[in-house]
C-alpha cells in the first residue's frame, strides 16, 4: 500500500507505481483529499507526479531521495503556484 | 475473463524465468508457451491470447519480425520484446511497431512497467 | 521588461564601446573580456523573454568571441560583423520599447546574422561546432545553467507500454534541474484521466552529450536536446550550474535556533489546550486548540527539518582538492596515479564535509605511499605503470559511504601480525589467531604504523587511530579491506546529516559529563548557608520555591562537591523541578550524541556518548533516570 489516507492527508509512502495513480485521483478528485504528504516517497512513477501536477494538491514534508527533494518537488510546487494562480 | 499471457521463447529456462517474474506480478493471469515464432502463431490461432512477451533471439523468425506480424493483426495488444542486445536499429523498429523493450535477463522489476501497463490497457473498453 | 530595457542599453553601450577598442588592439585581452561578458549576459537576459532570433544571434556573437578569448585570431571582418550585431539589437530595442515585440522579420535576420558569425567562427582545430538552435522555448528558469537541456514529450499511451517518464529522467545522470508541465491544458478534472500522459519533462543534464543520449535511447523519437553553452567567464568549469544563494552560516544557525525556540514555544499550547477543556463551555475550544496545535507540530516539524537540510552541502569542492594534492603527493614519491573521483553530487552536512578533509588526505597519503607499488613491481605484476585511486561517494539509507580504493598490491597482512607483536600490541599467539580482518583492525591501534622505513610523506606519529576517531567524531565509522595484489579500500560510513544535540559540560571532581541542554532550566549558584537539611536530604530556596537538591557528583559515584559555593542545574524532572550541584560548568556545545553500545549499554542513566575533540569519550547523562 503506497497510498495511504490519513484523515484528509494522503500520504505517499514507499515506491509509488503506475497503479497508484488511479486512486490518488479519485481520492483528489472527490475532495476527500486536499493534502499530500511525501516524507516518506522514496519513488514516483510519472503517472502519480501527474495527478499531482493536475490536481495541485498542497504538498508537505520532503523526501529523502536526492531526485524527488531537489528536482521534483520544486517544480511540482512551482507549476502549483501557477496552477493556483490560474484557477482563481 | 481471464487475461492470457504468451510467452515465446526458444529456451525453456527463459521461459520458466519470464513466467515466474509474471506471476508474481500478475498471479491471475493464464501462461502459455512457444518455442519459436511459428508455434506462437498456432497458439494464437487456436485460443485468445491478451499479452506477449517475445523473446529477440529466436531460430527462424526473430522477435521482432514476430511482433510486427503481430500488431499488424491485433493494433492494440501489448507486446514486450525480451532483448540483451539493443542496437538503435531494434529500438527503431520496436518502437514503431509500439513494442516495449524488456532487458533480458528478465526479472520481475525489469518486467514490472510492462506488465502494470498491459494490466491497465487490458481494463479498458476493447476496440 | 522595462528592466531588460534598461539593462539591455547599457550592455549594448558597453560592448560597442569595447568592439571601438578591439577595432584599434584587437589583442586587448581586457576590452574582449568586457565585451565577452556583455554579450553574454545580454544573451541571457534574452533568454528570459521570448526572443528567439536576438538570442541566436548573440550566442553566435558570444561563440565568436569566446573562440577569440582562446586565442583564435580575429577573423577578418570579424569586429565588423559583432558591432552589426550590437547595433541591430540596439535597433530592436527601440522596436521592443515601441511594440512590446521584435519585428516581423526579426527571425530572419537573426539567421542571417549568426550565419555570418558561425562562419567567421569556424576553428579548423574544431570544425564539428554545429549551430545549436534550440527548437523549443528553453524555460526562464534554466537560464544561466551549462549542460545539455533535455525536452521530453512522452507518448499519451506511454504508461501502457510501461513507461515512466520520470524514471528515465530519473535516472539521467547530472541532472542539475528539472521542470515538469502540462502538453495540453488539463481540461475538467472531473474527466481527468489518470493513464493518458500529459507531461511534457524538460531538464538540464551537466553529463556529456553522448551519456545523456543514451539515457534516453529507448524513447529517441519522443526527446530533444539543446547544449546550452551560457559559459559564465566567472565560473568557467560550469560550477554555476547550481542554483544557489549564498548565506552567512551563523544566519542559518540563527534560524536553527530560532526552530527549535518554537519547537518548545508551540510546546505550551498542550497544555492550553487542557486547560480550556477543563472550562466550563470550553470543550469545543479546546478541541479547536488541538487541532490547530496539531497542525502546528507538523509545519513546525516540517521548518526544523527544512532548516536542518540547509546545512547540506555537496561534496564536490571537497573532492576538488584531491586532484592536485595525489599528484603532489605521487611526484614527491617518485609514482604516477590517476585519481578518480565519483559522487561528489552527494549532499552532506556541512560539519561531514569540514571534518573529512585530513582523514581523507590521510588515507589517500597511506594509499599513494604503501599501496601503490612502484612502477617497476607494477610492471611485473602486470598492471598499468600508473596507479589508480578511486575517490567515490555513493548516499544509502541516511548514509554517504565514501571509499578510498587503491590498485596497489593490498595489506601485507603477515608484516601486521609482525608489527604488532614487536610493538608490542598483543602476543604472538594471539596474533596469529586473529583472522584477516581482525588483522586489519590493528592498523587502528594507536601508535600502530606498518611501513618499516617510516617516510617523510606519511609522517610519524599519525595513524589510522587518529583517521577513526575523526570518523568517529563525525559521527561514523571507518574500516578497510584488502585483497592481496590488488589493493586496499578505505571506506567511511557517516551520516548524511547530522543530528547535533545541544549539551551542557560540567565537571564533578576531575570527571566531566554532559547533560542535554533541553533539560536544563537554569543554572544557579548555591552557598552552604542557602541549603535546608529535610528528612533524609536536602533542598535550597529558588526564589519562592524550596526544590530537593542532588548532588550530581553523588550520584555519579565521584563524590559530593566539597565547596562552600556550589554551581546548581536546575532540571526538570518528571515535571518537577530539582537541583543537581556539580563542581563547573564547563562549556556548552553542540555534539553528535551517539547512543550506547557494547560493553555499556546497559549502564543507567546514560543515554549517548559524544567524543570530545582531544579524543576522551563524554558520557551524557539521563538526569530523570539518575534520580529514578
Amino acid at each position: 500500500m503506497t497510498v495511504v489516507l490519513d484523515g484528509s492527508v494522503v500520504r505517499l509512502q514507499g515506491l509509488c507505481r503506475v497503479e497508484d495513480a488511479e486512486p490518488l485521483a479519485a481520492l483528489l478528485q472527490s475532495g476527500e483529499a486536499a493534502t499530500i504528504e511525501l516524507s516518506d516517497c522514496e519513488a514516483m512513477h510519472g503517472a502519480v507526479a501527474q495527478v499531482i501536477l493536475a490536481f495541485a494538491p498542497v504538498l508537505t514534508g520532503t523526501p529523502a531521495v536526492f531526485f524527488l527533494r531537489n528536482l521534483l518537488l520544486p517544480t511540482l510546487a512551482a507549476e502549483r503556484q501557477l496552477r493556483r494562480l490560474k484557477l482563481k | 475473463m481471464t487475461t492470457t499471457v504468451l510467452i515465446v521463447d526458444d529456451s525453456k529456462l527463459a521461459r520458466i524465468v519470464i513466467g515466474k517474474a509474471v506471476s508474481s506480478l500478475q498471479p491471475g493471469w493464464t501462461r502459455v508457451e512457444a518455442g519459436n515464432a511459428d508455434e506462437a502463431i498456432t497458439v494464437i490461432d487456436a485460443r485468445p491470447v491478451d499479452v506477449v512477451i517475445l523473446d529477440y533471439n529466436m531460430p527462424g523468425r526473430d522477435g521482432i519480425a514476430l511482433a510486427e506480424e503481430l500488431r499488424a493483426r491485433f493494433p492494440a495488444m501489448p507486446i514486450a520484446l525480451a532483448t540483451a542486445n539493443v542496437q538503435d536499429e531494434i529500438v527503431a523498429r520496436a518502437r514503431s511497431a509500439d513494442v516495449t523493450f524488456v532487458v533480458k535477463p528478465v526479472t520481475e522489476e525489469g518486467i514490472r512497467g510492462f506488465v502494470s501497463g498491459a494490466a491497465l490497457r487490458l481494463r479498458l473498453p476493447q476496440p | 521588461m522595462a528592466q531588460f530595457l534598461v539593462e539591455g542599453r547599457e550592455l549594448v553601450a558597453e560592448a560597442g564601446r569595447e568592439l571601438s577598442v578591439l577595432a584599434q588592439r584587437p589583442e586587448d585581452a581586457v576590452a574582449l573580456d568586457g565585451c565577452f561578458r556583455a554579450i553574454h549576459t545580454l544573451k541571457g537576459s534574452t533568454g528570459l523573454f521570448d526572443l528567439q532570433p536576438m538570442g541566436l544571434m548573440l550566442h553566435a556573437a558570444e561563440d565568436l568571441l569566446s573562440a577569440m578569448r582562446e586565442g583564435q585570431p580575429a577573423a577578418t571582418g570579424g569586429f565588423e560583423a559583432l558591432l552589426d550585431v550590437v547595433d541591430q539589437v540596439d535597433r530592436w530595442l527601440d522596436t521592443l520599447e515601441r511594440d512590446g515585440a521584435l519585428p516581423s522579420g526579426a527571425a530572419s535576420v537573426g539567421r542571417a546574422a549568426e550565419r555570418r558569425l558561425r562562419d567567421l567562427t569556424s576553428d579548423p582545430a574544431s570544425p564539428g561546432r554545429k549551430p545549436d538552435a534550440p527548437g523549443w522555448h528553453i524555460p526562464p528558469e534554466f537560464a544561466g545553467l551549462v549542460g545539455t537541456a533535455i525536452r521530453y514529450t512522452p507518448r499519451a499511451d506511454c504508461y501502457f507500454s510501461g513507461d515512466d517518464p520520470l524514471a528515465i529522467i530519473a535516472a539521467t545522470p547530472g541532472l542539475t534541474a528539472l521542470r515538469l508541465s502540462p502538453r495540453e491544458a488539463w481540461g475538467p478534472l472531473d474527466h481527468y484521466d489518470p493513464f493518458a500522459c500529459n507531461l511534457v519533462i524538460e531538464a538540464v543534464s551537466t553529463a556529456d552529450r553522448a551519456t545523456v543520449e543514451a539515457a534516453f535511447r529507448f524513447v529517441a523519437d519522443q526527446v530533444e536536446f539543446v547544449e546550452l553553452t551560457n559559459l559564465d567567464p566567472a565560473a568557467p568549469d560550469g560550477t554555476a550550474a547550481r542554483r544557489t544563494l549564498r548565506v552567512d552560516a551563523a544566519r542559518v544557525d540563527r534560524l536553527a535556533d530560532l526552530a527549535d525556540d518554537l519547537v518548545i514555544a508551540k510546546g505550551g499550547l498542550a497544555e492550553l489546550a487542557a486547560q480550556a477543556e477543563t472550562l466550563p463551555g470550553g470543550h469545543a475550544l479546546g478541541q479547536a486548540l488541538r487541532g490547530r496545535q496539531a497542525q502546528l507540530d507538523r509545519l513546525v516539524g516540517d521548518l526544523h527539518a527544512t532548516v536542518g537540510r540547509v546545512r547540506l552541502v555537496p561534496l564536490s569542492p571537497l573532492f576538488a582538492r584531491f586532484p592536485r594534492l595525489a599528484r603532489d603527493i605521487a611526484r614527491s614519491l617518485g609514482k604516477s596515479v590517476t585519481l578518480e573521483i565519483e559522487g561528489g553530487e552527494i549532499e552532506v552536512d556541512k560539519t561531514v564535509v569540514d571534518g573529512l578533509f585530513d582523514p581523507l588526505l590521510h588515507v589517500l597519503r597511506n594509499a599513494l605511499d604503501h599501496g601503490i607499488e612502484p612502477a617497476e613491481l607494477r610492471r611485473a605484476a602486470g598492471k598499468p605503470d600508473a596507479g589508480n585511486i578511486r575517490l567515490t561517494a555513493r548516499a544509502s539509507a541516511g548514509h554517504v559511504v565514501i571509499e578510498v580504493a587503491d590498485d596497489g598490491a593490498g595489506i601485507d597482512i603477515g608484516h601486521i601480525r609482525e608489527v604488532a607483536v614487536t610493538r608490542g600490541i598483543l602476543g604472538r599467539e594471539a596474533a596469529d589467531a586473529l583472522d584477516d580482518a581482525a588483522a586489519i583492525e590493528l592498523i587502528f591501534t594507536p601508535g600502530f604504523s606498518t611501513a618499516s622505513t617510516v617516510s617523510e610523506v606519511s609522517g610519524r606519529g599519525v595513524g589510522m587511530d587518529v583517521v577513526r576517531s575523526a570518523a568517529a567524531r563525525l559521527g561514523g565509522r571507518v574500516t578497510v579491506e584488502s585483497l592481496a595484489g590488488q589493493g586496499a579500500t578505505a571506506r567511511f560510513v557517516l551520516p548524511l546529516a547530522m543530528v547535533l544535540t545541544r549539551i551542557m559540560v560540567v565537571a564533578c571532581g576531575s570527571e566531566r559529563y554532559g547533560l542535554a541542554l533541553d533539560a536544563v532550566v537554569q543554572t544557579t549558584r548555591v552557598t552552604s548557608d542557602d541549603i535546608i537539611p529535610i528528612r533524609d536530604g536536602r533542598a535550597f530556596q529558588l526564589r519562592d520555591q524550596a526544590l530537593p537538591l542532588v548532588s550530581l557528583g553523588g550520584l555519579v559515584g565521584t563524590g559530593e562537591e566539597a565547596r562552600a559555593s556550589r554551581r546548581v542545574i536546575v532540571a526538570k524532572v518528571r515535571g518537577e523541578l530539582v537541583g543537581f550541584s556539580v563542581d563547573a560548568i564547563v562549556e556548552r556545545m553542540d555534539a553528535v550524541v551517539r547512543p550506547m553500545n557494547g560493553l555499556l549499554s546497559g549502564a543507567p542513566g546514560v543515554t549517548g556518548t559524544t567524543l570530545l575533540s582531544d579524543g576522551t569519550v563524554l558520557m551524557i547523562l539521563d538526569l530523570a533516570e539518575l534520580v529514578a
